[in-house]
């Protein structure tokens, strides 16, 4: 019997599996398509892929600022190297986990995995069935796009986001149902290669998780680059015969054409399937129920990653693999959401730990803000992105740092620095001290600390 | 060489357990199965035996401490053996949290304990959670650290403060009287765990008793009948409990709606039926859970129950074995209970009460019969379904036992 087999190899399932050959166990992980999962084959990677060649063209544009003259005129984007790009470097990666599983001799088996018994799996491949026993397992099967009830994916006109990252060109227009984070994403790529793109969302802001004037922020940037933006907008009907959708805004119906429809409307768990009934596995359509090792009400069984609901990132899914399969060989371990930084790869980046002014206004009430814009910065100016800020939370008692928002040119790497605070607990006297190498961009992080204690210097 | 005696795991969700009562003290002799202490864990009480012949050379659990699994509580050895200090930090590198519980029971602190113990400046602590703890006056040394390495948190600083809240606003004014002479018991282990389930399955959810009497006189004397019977080729002997069981996950199985759980505001429905029965302990009470019911023909459910009823009277119940139920039965019928309120064991939706069978007179026809009937009491979760329906499930299990035939198929 396999000690330990590990059904999905995403972000989720692959750690997971290292973690537990790596306390000695003998590990199967079971995948139906390719390792890598949602994240390196139709999620992070490739998108971050897409942003970077958008960028890039975006950056070149700008030539002329920084003292280079091109004949911009024969700048144009090639989408199949685009492509080509993204399709490498998934590539690369998903061969990096094949490595990394015979490195640690875990054996990988394709198929589609369901329960039998809370001892046994049926791993289904293409019309052949074999049967798994195993003493534990962890489930790590993932999530797929939610879709609308009136208007499923065709892969037509109305796409998903895995089919919106391999269109055969660049849509001339493109309508984003959504305006979350993968819709804002698409959004930044598209509209930076040229496309006519159009948001509709229900909410009264984009990113309704995120501090109103961040999401702002980027709102105002997406606009400039011509992308319309519809917010507290419910759409109504969608008609695929003509590629019209109608979706009403202010009490007004709006019609719209678009080359294609992207739904972004969040992801679900992929919960059915897995024969959870079977082994009496509590679940939701929010996801699977497990207690703070990752652990289902059935022992022997545990289930990490988007699968679970809860935050569906690639770094929370690394972080509950690792927990569930340390829990399972025998190591008391408890996940910590303490600080987990939210990541948004727009133009500019979005990045944000802890708490947002709102969230925290109705914690603590009185709170301090301290903020910094990235227009009185000198690498910002430099680089010609002078566009965001920096916003930190501090909680008015005893000072500690509560949050940390930024939109600006790299906030998804300088939201490590926040990351660090909120994980730590530090307290503003802490971080008073603290020297930020001049120029960067992380001056701006201290700024924002020294504005909430009322001692900044350059503002 | 010194025997360690450590703390049990018993079963994979046990986090803490506690040395109920020392059975020896230092310096008592003691041979290999003597009981030397009783313990008791979330779940279950269970007794210590000794490892070896020997004397109890050093405790360093107290009674009412609790500590995780693999904790060293005492050593056993030789009347003159001298307890070496690797001896005494084994437990350190077992189990970092256990060092307050281990310090302060150690009955004669080693000479050069002052210098081993932690000094204020190098206790790892959270920059927040030290000025929180700062402004409470709050002894940094005494929090209990969850952290990394057992770095003290601000949520573990929180929790401390919680608990004084909570002790100050119940003061013990009664307690510090000596006019009152009162005995005062610790809420610890089984206790604790209990008091606080049944405390949240009131707060939490809409509970609500409905009663119905059923006639299992056809019953007893069917039970009569193929009891030699069952004995002989099965080696159970089937009892009222057992028909009552089976009575249930029949009806379980009709009535969907009471084989189910309110989690998150979402009611989730069970195809199996993993049966959970209350089982009286001499302090406290436990629920084996009878898992897959559905799947059990009679006999095999009976022998079931007596084998996980027995596991948790000895104290051998793994805990494991009392998770996942999707509905419970209690009964109180033996204690001469006739009605009763049982309380839902959560997140479940519902939980039958049986009381004691009563002989009565009962018209049949026209004839005056002497016939036995059961009352019986189920509690249901009215956020999940109405009086009606739940009704309607009681009146199955009502039928089946005064259809007892249906059991048997
Ligand atoms: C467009 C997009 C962009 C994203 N960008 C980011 C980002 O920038 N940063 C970030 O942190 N997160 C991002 N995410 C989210 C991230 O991809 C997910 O949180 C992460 O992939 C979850 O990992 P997982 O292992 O839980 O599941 P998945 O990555 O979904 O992996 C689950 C795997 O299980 C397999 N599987 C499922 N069922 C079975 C079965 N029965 N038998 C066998 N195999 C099975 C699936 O084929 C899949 O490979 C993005 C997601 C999308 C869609």
């Amino acid at each position: 019997m396999k000690p330990l087999v590990v059904i999905g190899g995403g972000p989720a399932g692959y750690v997971a599996a290292i973690t537990a050959a790596r306390q000695g166990k003998q590990v199967t992980l079971i995948e139906q398509k390719d390792l890598g999962g949602t994240c390196l084959n139709e999620g992070c990677m490739p998108t971050k892929s897409l942003l970077a060649s958008a960028e890039a063209y975006e950056k070149i544009k700008q030539a002329e600022q920084f003292g280079i003259t091109l004949p911009l005129e024969q700048v144009k984007i090639n989408w199949d190297g685009v492509q080509h790009h993204k399709t490498a470097i998934v590539k690369k990666l998903v061969q990096g986990i094949g490595y990394l599983m015979r490195k640690n001799s875990i054996k990988v088996m394709k198929g589609e995995a369901s329960f039998l018994t809370n001892h046994r799996l049926a791993v289904r491949n293409e019309n052949q069935v074999e049967e798994v026993e195993a003493e534990q397992f962890i489930i790590a099967a993932g999530s797929e796009p939610a879709s609308l009830p009136f208007a499923p994916f065709d892969g037509k006109w109305i796409i998903h986001s895995g089919q919106a990252m391999s269109l055969p060109a660049i849509p001339s227009s493109l309508l984003i149902v959504g305006g979350g984070v993968i819709g804002c994403e698409f959004a930044s790529i598209y509209s930076q290669m040229g496309a006519k793109v159009t948001i509709v969302e229900a909410a009264d802001q984009l990113l309704p998780g995120e501090d109103a004037d961040i999401a702002f922020t980027l709102q105002e940037e997406l606009e400039k680059k011509g992308v319309a933006i519809y917010t507290s907008a419910l759409l109504t009907e969608m008609q695929p015969e003509n590629k019209k959708a109608l979706f009403k805004h202010k009490e007004e119906l709006h019609e719209l054409q678009a080359e294609y429809a992207l739904i972004s409307i969040g992801r679900k768990p992929r919960v059915l399937g897995l024969g959870l009934e079977q082994v009496g596995v509590h679940f939701s359509k929010q996801g699977i129920d497990v207690n703070e090792h990752m652990q289902t009400n059935v022992p022997n069984i545990y289930a990490c990653g988007d699968v679970v609901g809860g935050i569906q990132l690639a770094h929370v899914a690394f972080h509950e693999g690792t927990v569930a399969a340390l829990h399972a060989c025998g190591k008391d371990k408890s996940v910590n959401y303490r600080a987990v930084p939210r990541c948004i790869y727009t133009h500019p980046e979005i990045a944000s730990v802890g708490m947002t002014e709102k969230q925290a206004r109705s914690e603590y009430g009185d709170i301090r803000v301290g903020e910094f814009s990235f227009t009185a910065n000198g690498k910002a100016m430099i680089a010609n992105n002078p566009v965001g800020k920096v916003k930190v939370i501090v909680e008015p008692q005893f000072n500690e740092i509560i949050g940390l928002s930024i939109v600006g040119a790299h906030a998804t790497e300088l939201i490590g620095q926040g990351t660090i605070m909120l994980h730590g607990e530090l307290t503003t006297d802490v971080m008073e001290d603290f020297i930020a190498a001049h120029p960067t961009l992380s001056e701006a992080i201290h700024e924002a600390l020294l504005q909430s204690t009322g001692q900044a210097v350059h503002s | 060489m010194a025997a360690e005696v450590v703390m049990p795991k018993l079963g994979m969700a046990m986090k803490e357990g506690t040395v109920s009562t020392w059975n020896k003290k230092v310096g008592d002799s003691v041979s290999k199965g003597d009981m030397i202490a009783s313990i008791n864990s979330e779940k279950i009480e269970m007794e210590i035996e000794a490892p070896q012949d020997g004397v109890i050379l050093d405790i360093l659990v107290q009674e009412d401490v609790g500590v995780p699994p693999g904790t060293i509580i005492c050593y056993v050895g030789n009347p003159n053996e001298q307890l070496t200090e690797q001896n005494r930090s084994a437990n350190e590198l077992q189990a970092p949290k256990n060092e307050v519980a281990a310090t302060i029971s150690l009955e004669e602190p080693p000479a050069n304990a002052a210098s081993s113990k932690k000094s204020k400046e190098t206790v790892r602590i959270s920059p927040i959670a030290r000025k929180i703890a700062e402004s409470e006056n709050i002894d940094i040394e005494t929090i209990k650290g969850t952290g990394p390495k057992g770095r003290i948190t601000k949520a573990d600083v929180e929790k401390v403060l919680a608990e004084r809240a909570a002790e100050a606003s119940h003061p013990p004014a009664e307690r510090d009287n000596p006019a009152i002479n009162k005995e005062t018991l610790p809420v610890a282990g089984m206790r604790k765990v209990i008091a606080s389930r049944m405390h949240n399955s009131l707060l939490n959810s809409a509970q609500l008793t409905i009663n119905m009497r059923a006639d299992v006189t056809d019953l007893l004397s069917l039970q009569q009948e193929i009891k030699e019977v069952t004995q002989q080729r099965h080696k159970v002997k089937i009892s009222l409990t057992d028909f009552i069981a089976r009575a249930c996950v029949l009806s379980l199985q009709e009535h969907k709606q009471m084989n189910s759980a309110y989690i998150d505001n979402e009611i989730h429905l069970y195809n199996h039926v993993h049966l959970g029965m209350a089982v009286a302990l001499e302090n406290g009470l436990v629920v084996p859970v009878m898992q897959h019911a559905e799947k059990m023909s009679l006999v095999e459910l009976a022998a079931e129950i007596k084998t996980r009823a027995g596991d948790a009277r000895q104290g051998q119940l793994s805990t494991d074995r009392m998770q996942g139920s999707t509905f419970t039965i209690t009964n109180l019928g033996t204690y001469g209970v006739e009605y009763f309120t049982p309380v839902l064991n959560p997140p479940e939706t519902g939980i039958l009460g049986v009381g004691a069978t009563e002989d009565v007179p009962m018209y049949q026809g026209d004839e005056l019969q002497r016939r036995s009937l059961l009352p019986l009491s189920l509690t249901f979760d009215h956020r999940v379904l109405d009086g009606a329906p739940a009704a309607n499930f009681l009146g199955t299990i009502k039928q089946y036992l005064e259809q007892p035939i249906l059991l048997l198929l």
